[in-house]
Protein backbone atom coordinates (compact mmCIF):
# COMPACT_ATOMS: atom_id res chain seq x y z
CA UNK A 1 0.00 0.00 0.00
CA UNK A 2 1.39 3.63 -1.45
CA UNK A 3 4.65 1.75 -1.71
CA UNK A 4 4.70 0.84 2.15
CA UNK A 5 5.37 -3.21 2.83
CA UNK A 6 4.46 -2.77 6.87
CA UNK A 7 0.47 -2.42 7.68
CA UNK A 8 1.36 -1.09 10.88
CA UNK A 9 3.14 2.00 8.87
CA UNK A 10 0.74 2.40 6.30
CA UNK A 11 -2.14 2.36 8.75
CA UNK A 12 -0.09 5.05 10.79
CA UNK A 13 0.02 6.96 7.42
CA UNK A 14 -3.25 7.17 6.61
CA UNK A 15 -4.40 7.75 9.86
CA UNK A 16 -2.16 11.09 9.74
CA UNK A 17 -4.07 12.04 6.68
CA UNK A 18 -7.90 11.31 7.93
CA UNK A 19 -7.34 12.42 11.83
CA UNK A 20 -6.22 15.98 10.38
CA UNK A 21 -9.25 16.09 8.16
CA UNK A 22 -11.58 15.01 10.53
CA UNK A 23 -10.73 17.83 12.83
CA UNK A 24 -11.47 20.21 9.59
CA UNK A 25 -14.63 18.24 8.95
CA UNK A 26 -15.01 18.76 13.19
CA UNK A 27 -14.66 22.47 13.26
CA UNK A 28 -16.96 23.34 9.97
CA UNK A 29 -19.62 21.38 11.71
CA UNK A 30 -19.75 23.35 15.02
CA UNK A 31 -18.28 26.50 13.20
CA UNK A 32 -21.97 27.94 14.25
CA UNK A 33 -22.55 26.29 17.46
CA UNK A 34 -24.10 28.04 20.40
CA UNK A 35 -22.13 30.67 22.00
CA UNK A 36 -21.58 29.03 25.90
CA UNK A 37 -19.61 31.71 27.56
CA UNK A 38 -20.05 32.60 31.22
CA UNK B 1 26.41 27.47 2.75
CA UNK B 2 24.38 27.46 -0.19
CA UNK B 3 22.84 30.59 0.35
CA UNK B 4 24.24 34.34 0.57
CA UNK B 5 24.02 36.01 3.98
CA UNK B 6 22.79 39.20 2.92
CA UNK B 7 19.76 37.66 1.30
CA UNK B 8 19.35 35.85 4.54
CA UNK B 9 20.30 38.64 6.90
CA UNK B 10 17.97 40.75 5.07
CA UNK B 11 15.36 38.35 5.37
CA UNK B 12 15.78 37.49 9.16
CA UNK B 13 15.88 41.33 9.49
CA UNK B 14 12.14 42.01 7.70
CA UNK B 15 11.50 39.05 9.61
CA UNK B 16 11.79 40.26 13.09
CA UNK B 17 10.43 43.84 12.49
CA UNK B 18 7.13 42.54 11.82
CA UNK B 19 7.63 40.16 15.21
CA UNK B 20 8.63 43.46 16.92
CA UNK B 21 5.62 45.01 15.92
CA UNK B 22 3.20 42.63 17.14
CA UNK B 23 4.79 42.56 20.40
CA UNK B 24 4.40 46.11 20.16
CA UNK B 25 0.68 46.18 19.38
CA UNK B 26 0.16 43.28 22.18
CA UNK B 27 2.45 45.66 24.74
CA UNK B 28 -0.42 48.58 23.51
CA UNK B 29 -3.23 46.23 24.28
CA UNK B 30 -2.20 44.96 27.69
CA UNK B 31 -4.17 46.89 30.33
CA UNK B 32 -4.65 44.32 33.04
CA UNK B 33 -3.47 40.78 34.39
CA UNK B 34 -6.00 39.13 32.58
CA UNK B 35 -4.61 40.81 29.86
CA UNK B 36 -0.49 39.85 30.71
CA UNK B 37 -1.77 36.51 31.46
CA UNK B 38 -4.45 35.07 29.61
CA UNK B 39 -4.53 37.27 26.65
CA UNK B 40 -7.87 38.99 28.06
CA UNK B 41 -10.08 35.43 27.48
CA UNK B 42 -11.01 36.42 23.94
CA UNK B 43 -8.68 35.08 21.65
CA UNK B 44 -9.50 34.50 17.80
CA UNK B 45 -9.42 30.45 17.49
CA UNK B 46 -7.44 30.62 14.30
CA UNK B 47 -4.59 32.78 16.48
CA UNK B 48 -5.40 30.25 18.96
CA UNK B 49 -4.53 27.20 16.89
CA UNK B 50 -1.41 28.27 14.87
CA UNK B 51 -0.32 29.73 18.60
CA UNK B 52 -1.02 26.37 19.77
CA UNK B 53 0.77 25.02 16.97
CA UNK B 54 3.55 26.79 16.76
CA UNK B 55 4.48 26.35 20.61
CA UNK B 56 3.80 22.90 20.33
CA UNK B 57 6.24 22.42 17.53
CA UNK B 58 9.71 23.96 18.07
CA UNK B 59 12.93 23.16 16.53
CA UNK B 60 12.94 20.21 18.63
CA UNK B 61 10.20 18.24 16.74
CA UNK B 62 11.56 19.07 13.21
CA UNK B 63 15.07 18.71 13.76
CA UNK B 64 15.22 16.46 16.82
CA UNK B 65 12.58 13.92 15.65
CA UNK B 66 12.96 14.33 12.12
CA UNK B 67 16.58 13.60 12.25
CA UNK B 68 15.11 10.37 14.23
CA UNK B 69 12.54 9.54 11.93
CA UNK B 70 16.05 9.80 8.81
CA UNK B 71 17.82 7.22 11.13
CA UNK B 72 14.72 5.39 12.01
CA UNK B 73 12.07 5.51 9.89
CA UNK B 74 8.66 5.88 9.49
CA UNK B 75 7.30 4.46 12.63
CA UNK B 76 7.36 7.97 14.49
CA UNK B 77 4.32 8.49 12.16
CA UNK B 78 2.47 7.07 15.02
CA UNK B 79 3.39 9.85 17.12
CA UNK B 80 2.07 11.96 14.23
CA UNK B 81 -1.43 10.62 14.93
CA UNK B 82 -0.98 10.86 18.18
CA UNK B 83 -0.83 14.36 18.22
CA UNK B 84 -3.38 15.22 16.00
CA UNK B 85 -6.15 13.04 17.80
CA UNK B 86 -4.87 13.36 21.31
CA UNK B 87 -2.76 17.26 20.93
CA UNK B 88 -5.13 18.08 19.00
CA UNK B 89 -8.80 16.67 18.98
CA UNK B 90 -8.86 15.33 22.81
CA UNK B 91 -7.06 18.07 23.97
CA UNK B 92 -9.15 21.01 22.27
CA UNK B 93 -12.89 19.36 22.39
CA UNK B 94 -12.29 17.53 25.91
CA UNK B 95 -10.17 18.60 28.13
CA UNK B 96 -10.40 22.36 26.55
CA UNK B 97 -14.08 23.16 26.79
CA UNK B 98 -14.17 21.69 30.94
CA UNK B 99 -10.76 23.93 31.09
CA UNK B 100 -11.81 27.19 29.86
CA UNK B 101 -15.45 27.12 31.93
CA UNK B 102 -13.12 26.00 34.67
CA UNK B 103 -10.58 28.64 34.95
CA UNK B 104 -13.13 31.24 34.21
CA UNK B 105 -15.51 29.96 37.49
CA UNK B 106 -12.47 29.98 39.13
CA UNK B 107 -10.49 33.23 38.16
CA UNK B 108 -7.68 31.42 37.67
CA UNK B 109 -4.83 33.08 35.35
CA UNK B 110 -2.04 30.06 35.45
CA UNK B 111 -2.12 26.30 34.76
CA UNK B 112 -0.94 25.49 38.25
CA UNK B 113 -3.65 28.02 39.53
CA UNK B 114 -6.49 26.70 38.40
CA UNK B 115 -5.30 23.43 39.99
CA UNK B 116 -4.45 24.94 42.90
CA UNK B 117 -7.87 26.46 43.01
CA UNK B 118 -9.87 23.44 42.31
CA UNK B 119 -8.73 21.68 45.32
CA UNK B 120 -8.88 24.92 47.62
CA UNK B 121 -4.57 24.83 48.27
CA UNK B 122 -1.93 26.82 48.12
CA UNK B 123 0.56 23.85 48.00
CA UNK B 124 -0.84 22.12 44.83
CA UNK B 125 -0.24 25.81 43.04
CA UNK B 126 3.11 26.43 44.83
CA UNK B 127 4.64 22.96 44.55
CA UNK B 128 3.42 22.79 40.36
CA UNK B 129 4.97 26.41 40.11
CA UNK B 130 8.20 25.01 41.19
CA UNK B 131 8.10 21.74 39.12
CA UNK B 132 7.73 24.16 35.97
CA UNK B 133 9.93 26.53 37.51
CA UNK B 134 13.04 23.95 37.58
CA UNK B 135 12.49 21.90 34.76
CA UNK B 136 10.86 23.53 31.95
CA UNK B 137 14.39 25.46 31.65
CA UNK B 138 15.96 22.33 30.64
CA UNK B 139 13.19 22.31 27.66
CA UNK B 140 13.66 25.83 27.00
CA UNK B 141 17.55 25.45 27.16
CA UNK B 142 17.51 22.84 24.73
CA UNK B 143 14.81 24.79 22.14
CA UNK B 144 17.61 27.49 22.57
CA UNK B 145 19.98 25.60 21.70
CA UNK B 146 18.13 24.41 18.73
CA UNK B 147 17.80 28.19 17.25
CA UNK B 148 21.17 29.37 18.45
CA UNK B 149 22.68 26.40 16.10
CA UNK B 150 21.04 27.27 13.04
CA UNK B 151 21.87 30.69 13.68
CA UNK B 152 25.49 29.95 13.93
CA UNK B 153 25.40 27.32 10.72
CA UNK B 154 23.32 29.99 8.79
CA UNK B 155 24.41 33.07 9.39
CA UNK B 156 28.25 32.51 10.81
CA UNK B 157 27.59 34.37 14.26
CA UNK B 158 29.59 32.46 17.23
CA UNK B 159 27.20 30.08 19.43
CA UNK B 160 27.21 31.85 22.58
CA UNK B 161 26.80 35.05 21.45
CA UNK B 162 24.06 33.76 19.04
CA UNK B 163 22.29 32.15 22.45
CA UNK B 164 22.02 35.64 23.89
CA UNK B 165 20.81 37.57 20.82
CA UNK B 166 17.85 35.13 20.34
CA UNK B 167 17.44 34.88 24.44
CA UNK B 168 16.95 38.96 24.13
CA UNK B 169 14.93 39.27 20.82
CA UNK B 170 12.39 36.91 22.53
CA UNK B 171 12.56 38.07 25.98
CA UNK B 172 11.80 41.95 24.79
CA UNK B 173 8.70 41.13 23.30
CA UNK B 174 7.00 38.54 25.90
CA UNK B 175 8.38 40.65 29.11
CA UNK B 176 6.69 43.78 27.71
CA UNK B 177 3.87 42.47 25.53
CA UNK B 178 2.97 39.34 27.82
CA UNK B 179 0.35 36.91 26.42
CA UNK B 180 -1.37 38.97 23.14
CA UNK B 181 2.13 39.77 22.18
CA UNK B 182 3.13 36.05 22.42
CA UNK B 183 -0.16 34.92 20.76
CA UNK B 184 0.33 37.16 17.86
CA UNK B 185 3.91 36.60 16.85
CA UNK B 186 2.78 32.74 17.29
CA UNK B 187 0.67 32.74 14.57
CA UNK B 188 2.56 34.70 12.03
CA UNK B 189 5.41 32.43 13.49
CA UNK B 190 2.64 29.17 12.92
CA UNK B 191 2.11 30.69 9.14
CA UNK B 192 5.93 30.59 8.10
CA UNK B 193 6.31 27.18 9.32
CA UNK B 194 2.94 26.26 7.45
CA UNK B 195 4.40 27.59 4.34
CA UNK B 196 8.06 26.32 4.90
CA UNK B 197 6.66 22.64 5.77
CA UNK B 198 4.38 22.71 3.04
CA UNK B 199 6.89 23.42 0.08
CA UNK B 200 9.01 20.97 1.82
CA UNK B 201 6.87 18.34 1.34
CA UNK B 202 6.23 18.79 -2.32
CA UNK B 203 9.34 19.57 -3.43
CA UNK B 204 10.32 16.31 -1.60
CA UNK B 205 7.86 14.16 -3.34
CA UNK B 206 8.73 15.58 -6.97
CA UNK B 207 11.97 15.10 -6.53
CA UNK B 208 11.92 11.29 -5.80
CA UNK B 209 9.27 10.69 -8.29
CA UNK B 210 6.09 10.72 -6.54
CA UNK B 211 4.35 9.22 -3.73
CA UNK B 212 4.39 5.50 -4.20
CA UNK B 213 7.83 5.76 -6.13
CA UNK B 214 9.50 7.30 -3.14
CA UNK B 215 7.91 4.88 -0.24
CA UNK B 216 8.56 1.92 -2.81
CA UNK B 217 13.07 3.02 -3.24
CA UNK B 218 12.92 3.67 0.59
CA UNK B 219 11.62 0.40 1.16
CA UNK B 220 13.48 -1.32 -1.36
CA UNK B 221 16.99 0.14 0.78
CA UNK B 222 15.97 -1.93 4.16
CA UNK B 223 18.86 -4.35 3.59
CA UNK B 224 20.78 -1.40 4.01
CA UNK B 225 20.41 -0.91 7.59
CA UNK B 226 23.80 -0.45 9.47
CA UNK B 227 24.12 -3.56 11.41
CA UNK B 228 24.94 -1.76 15.06
CA UNK B 229 20.95 -0.70 14.11
CA UNK B 230 19.92 -3.41 13.32
CA UNK B 231 21.16 -5.43 16.21
CA UNK B 232 19.22 -3.36 18.41
CA UNK B 233 15.53 -3.72 16.19
CA UNK B 234 15.95 -1.55 13.40
CA UNK B 235 14.42 -3.86 10.59
CA UNK B 236 13.97 -0.87 7.96
CA UNK B 237 12.64 2.82 7.13
CA UNK B 238 9.12 1.44 6.41
CA UNK B 239 8.82 -1.00 8.70
CA UNK B 240 8.04 -0.73 12.95
CA UNK B 241 11.32 -1.82 14.62
CA UNK B 242 11.49 -5.48 15.94
CA UNK B 243 8.50 -5.72 18.52
CA UNK B 244 9.90 -5.42 22.25
CA UNK B 245 13.73 -4.67 20.75
CA UNK B 246 15.08 -1.58 22.32
CA UNK B 247 14.25 0.39 19.48
CA UNK B 248 10.69 -0.67 20.00
CA UNK B 249 11.13 0.37 22.96
CA UNK B 250 11.83 3.50 22.61
CA UNK B 251 9.86 4.99 20.30
CA UNK B 252 6.89 3.70 21.71
CA UNK B 253 7.68 4.45 25.17
CA UNK B 254 9.48 7.54 24.83
CA UNK B 255 8.67 8.79 21.98
CA UNK B 256 5.05 8.11 20.72
CA UNK B 257 3.52 7.72 24.39
CA UNK B 258 5.78 10.43 26.28
CA UNK B 259 5.25 13.11 23.88
CA UNK B 260 1.55 11.63 22.51
CA UNK B 261 -0.15 11.81 26.12
CA UNK B 262 2.48 14.46 27.57
CA UNK B 263 1.38 17.01 25.67
CA UNK B 264 -1.91 16.93 27.87
CA UNK B 265 -0.66 18.51 30.83
CA UNK B 266 1.72 21.21 29.39
CA UNK B 267 1.10 23.90 31.50
CA UNK B 268 2.22 26.30 28.57
CA UNK B 269 -0.37 24.39 26.08
CA UNK B 270 -3.44 24.37 29.01
CA UNK B 271 -3.27 27.46 29.70
CA UNK B 272 -4.53 28.50 26.08
CA UNK B 273 -7.68 26.83 26.76
CA UNK B 274 -8.17 29.66 29.09
CA UNK B 275 -7.80 32.32 26.21
CA UNK B 276 -10.61 31.64 24.83
CA UNK B 277 -14.08 33.12 25.38
CA UNK B 278 -16.42 30.44 24.55
CA UNK B 279 -15.94 26.59 23.99
CA UNK B 280 -17.12 27.48 20.27
CA UNK B 281 -13.87 28.96 19.34
CA UNK B 282 -12.25 25.70 20.83
CA UNK B 283 -14.41 23.83 18.06
CA UNK B 284 -13.24 26.39 15.57
CA UNK B 285 -9.62 26.35 16.56
CA UNK B 286 -9.88 22.20 16.00
CA UNK B 287 -10.48 23.17 12.26
CA UNK B 288 -7.08 24.69 11.34
CA UNK B 289 -5.33 22.37 14.45
CA UNK B 290 -5.37 19.70 12.95
CA UNK B 291 -4.05 19.93 9.51
CA UNK B 292 -1.42 22.26 11.10
CA UNK B 293 0.15 19.61 13.08
CA UNK B 294 0.31 17.25 10.25
CA UNK B 295 1.34 19.52 8.19
CA UNK B 296 4.60 20.45 10.51
CA UNK B 297 5.44 17.00 12.44
CA UNK B 298 3.79 14.54 9.32
CA UNK B 299 6.00 16.64 7.47
CA UNK B 300 8.95 16.82 9.17
CA UNK B 301 9.33 12.32 9.19
CA UNK B 302 8.16 11.85 6.32
CA UNK B 303 10.49 14.10 4.81
CA UNK B 304 13.27 12.42 7.62
CA UNK B 305 12.83 9.23 6.01
CA UNK B 306 12.80 9.90 2.75
CA UNK B 307 16.29 11.34 3.26
CA UNK B 308 17.76 8.29 3.13
CA UNK B 309 16.42 7.52 -0.70
CA UNK B 310 17.92 11.41 -1.77
CA UNK B 311 21.47 10.81 0.01
CA UNK B 312 21.91 7.17 -1.63
CA UNK B 313 20.96 8.42 -5.35
CA UNK B 314 23.29 11.45 -4.63
CA UNK B 315 26.49 10.00 -2.10
CA UNK B 316 25.71 6.25 -2.69
CA UNK B 317 25.09 6.77 1.69
CA UNK B 318 22.03 6.62 3.91
CA UNK B 319 21.47 9.94 6.05
CA UNK B 320 22.73 8.48 9.30
CA UNK B 321 26.72 7.91 7.57
CA UNK B 322 26.03 10.94 5.56
CA UNK B 323 25.84 12.97 9.03
CA UNK B 324 28.51 10.76 10.97
CA UNK B 325 26.04 9.61 13.04
CA UNK B 326 24.52 13.27 14.79
CA UNK B 327 20.83 12.70 13.57
CA UNK B 328 20.51 16.16 14.87
CA UNK B 329 21.80 17.02 11.35
CA UNK B 330 20.26 14.90 8.91
CA UNK B 331 17.27 17.57 8.17
CA UNK B 332 19.82 20.53 7.66
CA UNK B 333 21.68 18.44 5.43
CA UNK B 334 19.19 17.18 3.48
CA UNK B 335 17.83 21.47 2.76
CA UNK B 336 21.00 21.99 2.44
CA UNK B 337 22.10 19.80 -0.27
CA UNK B 338 18.28 18.98 -2.26
CA UNK B 339 16.59 22.02 -2.29
CA UNK B 340 16.52 25.42 -4.46
CA UNK B 341 18.63 27.76 -2.77
CA UNK B 342 15.56 30.22 -2.54
CA UNK B 343 14.06 27.49 0.02
CA UNK B 344 17.51 27.11 2.11
CA UNK B 345 16.31 30.92 2.93
CA UNK B 346 12.54 30.68 3.40
CA UNK B 347 13.50 27.19 5.53
CA UNK B 348 15.82 28.66 7.66
CA UNK B 349 13.35 31.41 8.61
CA UNK B 350 10.95 28.78 9.07
CA UNK B 351 13.00 27.30 12.10
CA UNK B 352 13.80 30.46 13.78
CA UNK B 353 10.31 30.83 13.37
CA UNK B 354 9.78 27.09 15.39
CA UNK B 355 12.62 28.29 17.83
CA UNK B 356 10.75 31.44 18.59
CA UNK B 357 7.27 30.65 19.25
CA UNK B 358 8.14 27.51 21.16
CA UNK B 359 10.89 29.91 23.38
CA UNK B 360 8.45 33.05 23.75
CA UNK B 361 5.46 30.40 25.60
CA UNK B 362 8.17 28.78 27.72
CA UNK B 363 9.68 31.81 29.02
CA UNK B 364 6.03 32.97 29.72
CA UNK B 365 4.83 29.85 31.67
CA UNK B 366 8.40 29.83 33.58
CA UNK B 367 7.88 33.15 34.64
CA UNK B 368 4.16 33.18 35.71
CA UNK B 369 5.21 30.03 37.19
CA UNK B 370 7.78 31.24 39.28
CA UNK B 371 6.78 34.91 39.95
CA UNK B 372 3.08 34.38 40.70
CA UNK B 373 2.03 30.65 41.30
CA UNK B 374 5.30 30.13 43.23
CA UNK B 375 6.18 33.37 44.84
CA UNK B 376 3.03 35.57 45.15
CA UNK B 377 0.62 33.02 45.94
CA UNK B 378 2.64 30.58 47.94
CA UNK B 379 5.40 32.35 49.57
CA UNK B 380 3.80 34.83 49.91
CA UNK B 381 0.35 34.31 50.37
CA UNK B 382 -0.97 36.69 48.06
CA UNK B 383 -0.16 39.37 50.03
CA UNK B 384 1.91 41.22 47.89
CA UNK B 385 1.54 43.82 45.36
CA UNK B 386 0.80 43.21 41.82
CA UNK B 387 1.59 40.23 40.08
CA UNK B 388 2.12 41.41 36.47
CA UNK B 389 5.90 42.92 37.69
CA UNK B 390 6.64 40.23 40.04
CA UNK B 391 6.10 38.01 36.67
CA UNK B 392 7.81 40.07 34.66
CA UNK B 393 11.16 39.81 36.87
CA UNK B 394 10.54 35.99 37.40
CA UNK B 395 10.40 35.53 33.56
CA UNK B 396 13.77 37.79 33.01
CA UNK B 397 15.16 35.67 36.33
CA UNK B 398 14.24 31.84 34.85
CA UNK B 399 15.60 33.23 31.06
CA UNK B 400 18.67 33.72 33.22
CA UNK B 401 18.73 29.86 33.94
CA UNK B 402 17.89 29.07 30.65
CA UNK B 403 20.53 30.77 28.93
CA UNK B 404 22.85 29.15 31.32
CA UNK B 405 21.49 25.96 30.84
CA UNK B 406 22.43 26.28 26.63
CA UNK B 407 25.80 26.79 27.39
CA UNK B 408 26.31 23.62 29.96
CA UNK B 409 24.04 20.98 28.48
CA UNK B 410 25.84 18.59 26.12
CA UNK B 411 25.30 18.44 22.06
CA UNK B 412 22.53 16.32 21.20
CA UNK B 413 20.33 16.92 23.96
CA UNK B 414 17.74 18.83 22.13
CA UNK B 415 15.18 15.44 21.76
CA UNK B 416 15.82 14.02 25.01
CA UNK B 417 15.04 17.61 26.82
CA UNK B 418 11.94 17.51 25.28
CA UNK B 419 11.26 13.98 25.99
CA UNK B 420 12.05 14.33 30.08
CA UNK B 421 10.08 17.14 30.26
CA UNK B 422 6.93 16.10 28.52
CA UNK B 423 7.25 12.59 30.69
CA UNK B 424 7.41 14.44 33.50
CA UNK B 425 4.68 16.60 33.21
CA UNK B 426 2.86 13.84 31.85
CA UNK B 427 3.15 12.16 35.18
CA UNK B 428 2.94 14.73 37.44
CA UNK B 429 0.18 17.01 36.14
CA UNK B 430 -1.66 14.62 34.64
CA UNK B 431 -3.95 12.05 36.69
CA UNK B 432 -4.13 15.49 38.90
CA UNK B 433 -5.71 17.20 35.94
CA UNK B 434 -7.96 14.99 34.26
CA UNK B 435 -9.45 14.30 37.93
CA UNK B 436 -9.68 18.20 38.60
CA UNK B 437 -12.00 18.53 35.54
CA UNK B 438 -13.76 15.36 35.38
CA UNK B 439 -13.83 13.98 38.80
CA UNK B 440 -15.92 15.13 41.44
CA UNK B 441 -14.95 12.89 43.72
CA UNK B 442 -11.28 13.86 43.54
CA UNK B 443 -10.39 15.47 46.76
CA UNK B 444 -7.57 17.86 47.82
CA UNK B 445 -5.40 15.03 49.50
CA UNK B 446 -5.58 12.79 46.44
CA UNK B 447 -4.54 15.45 44.33
CA UNK B 448 -1.53 16.35 46.39
CA UNK B 449 -0.41 12.62 46.62
CA UNK B 450 -0.66 12.34 43.30
CA UNK B 451 1.13 15.28 42.48
CA UNK B 452 3.82 13.94 44.97
CA UNK B 453 3.76 9.98 43.62
CA UNK B 454 4.19 11.35 39.87
CA UNK B 455 6.90 13.86 40.32
CA UNK B 456 9.08 11.43 42.37
CA UNK B 457 8.27 8.25 41.38
CA UNK B 458 9.28 9.99 37.41
CA UNK B 459 12.49 11.13 39.19
CA UNK B 460 13.61 7.99 40.43
CA UNK B 461 13.14 6.13 37.38
CA UNK B 462 15.21 8.75 35.29
CA UNK B 463 17.71 8.94 37.91
CA UNK B 464 18.15 5.13 39.02
CA UNK B 465 16.58 2.76 36.03
CA UNK B 466 15.45 4.58 32.57
CA UNK B 467 19.69 4.23 30.96
CA UNK B 468 19.79 6.58 28.72
CA UNK B 469 19.24 9.42 32.00
CA UNK B 470 20.83 7.08 34.39
CA UNK B 471 24.00 6.57 33.01
CA UNK B 472 24.74 10.16 32.01
CA UNK B 473 23.79 11.49 35.62
CA UNK B 474 25.78 8.82 36.98
CA UNK B 475 23.77 9.37 40.61
CA UNK B 476 23.19 5.46 40.31
CA UNK B 477 26.61 4.94 40.05
CA UNK B 478 27.98 6.74 42.48
CA UNK B 479 25.22 5.57 45.03
CA UNK B 480 25.14 1.37 44.20
CA UNK B 481 28.83 1.05 41.87
CA UNK B 482 25.76 -0.05 39.02
CA UNK B 483 24.64 2.44 36.13
CA UNK B 484 20.82 1.39 36.60
CA UNK B 485 19.56 -0.52 39.51
CA UNK B 486 17.32 -2.47 37.02
CA UNK B 487 18.60 -4.15 33.84
CA UNK B 488 16.98 -5.55 30.91
CA UNK B 489 13.96 -3.94 29.08
CA UNK B 490 13.39 -2.49 32.03
CA UNK B 491 16.13 0.07 31.46
CA UNK B 492 14.63 1.48 27.96
CA UNK B 493 11.37 1.74 29.83
CA UNK B 494 10.35 5.32 29.73
CA UNK B 495 9.10 6.80 33.25
CA UNK B 496 6.06 7.60 31.78
CA UNK B 497 4.75 3.94 31.78
CA UNK B 498 5.91 4.11 35.29
CA UNK B 499 4.82 6.77 37.10
CA UNK B 500 2.13 7.89 35.13
CA UNK B 501 0.01 4.89 35.94
CA UNK B 502 1.39 5.16 39.79
CA UNK B 503 -0.12 8.88 39.87
CA UNK B 504 -3.17 7.73 38.86
CA UNK B 505 -4.01 4.98 41.27
CA UNK B 506 -2.32 6.86 44.24
CA UNK B 507 -5.16 9.73 42.76
CA UNK B 508 -8.02 7.34 43.35
CA UNK B 509 -7.20 5.79 46.16
CA UNK B 510 -6.66 8.41 48.23
CA UNK B 511 -9.66 10.55 47.05
CA UNK B 512 -11.65 7.26 47.90
CA UNK B 513 -10.50 7.53 51.44
CA UNK B 514 -10.45 10.90 51.90
CA UNK B 515 -13.30 13.73 52.58
CA UNK B 516 -14.60 14.91 49.29
CA UNK B 517 -15.05 18.87 49.01
CA UNK B 518 -17.71 20.69 49.89
CA UNK B 519 -20.53 20.99 47.59
CA UNK B 520 -20.94 24.30 47.71
CA UNK B 521 -17.38 25.05 46.07
CA UNK B 522 -17.96 21.61 43.46
CA UNK B 523 -21.18 23.12 42.50
CA UNK B 524 -18.64 26.74 41.80
CA UNK B 525 -15.97 24.91 40.20
CA UNK B 526 -18.73 22.39 38.00
CA UNK B 527 -20.94 25.24 37.09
Amino acid sequence: MLGINDPQIWIAYILCFLSAIGCMIYGIIHWNDEEDNN
Amino acid sequence: MAVSTPILGMAILIYLMVVFYLGWVGYKKTKNTEDYMLAGRKVNPFVLAFSYGATFISTAAIIGFGGYAGAFGMGVLWLVFMNIFVGIFIAFIIFGSRTRRMGSNLKAVTFPELLGRRFQSRFIQGFSGALITIFMPLYAGGVLIGGARFMETALGVDYNIAVLILAIIVAAYVITGGLIAIMYTDALQGALMFIGMSILLVITYVKLGGVVEAHQALTNMAHLVPENLAAAGHTGWTTMPAFGSPTWWTLVSTIILGVGIGVLAQPQLAVRFMTVQSSRSLKRAVLSGGPFIFMMAGVAYIVGALSNVYFLETKGMISFDVVGGNIDKIIPEYINSAMPDYFVVFFLLTLLAAAMSTLSSQFHTMGTAFGHDLYREYIMKGKIAKTINITKAAIATTILISVALAYILPPGIIARATAIFFGLCAAAFLPMYAGAIFWKRMTKEGATASLLAGTFSSLFWLTFVHAKEASALGISKALFGVDTILTGTWTVVDPILIATPLALIVAVVVSLMTKPASQEHIDMCFK
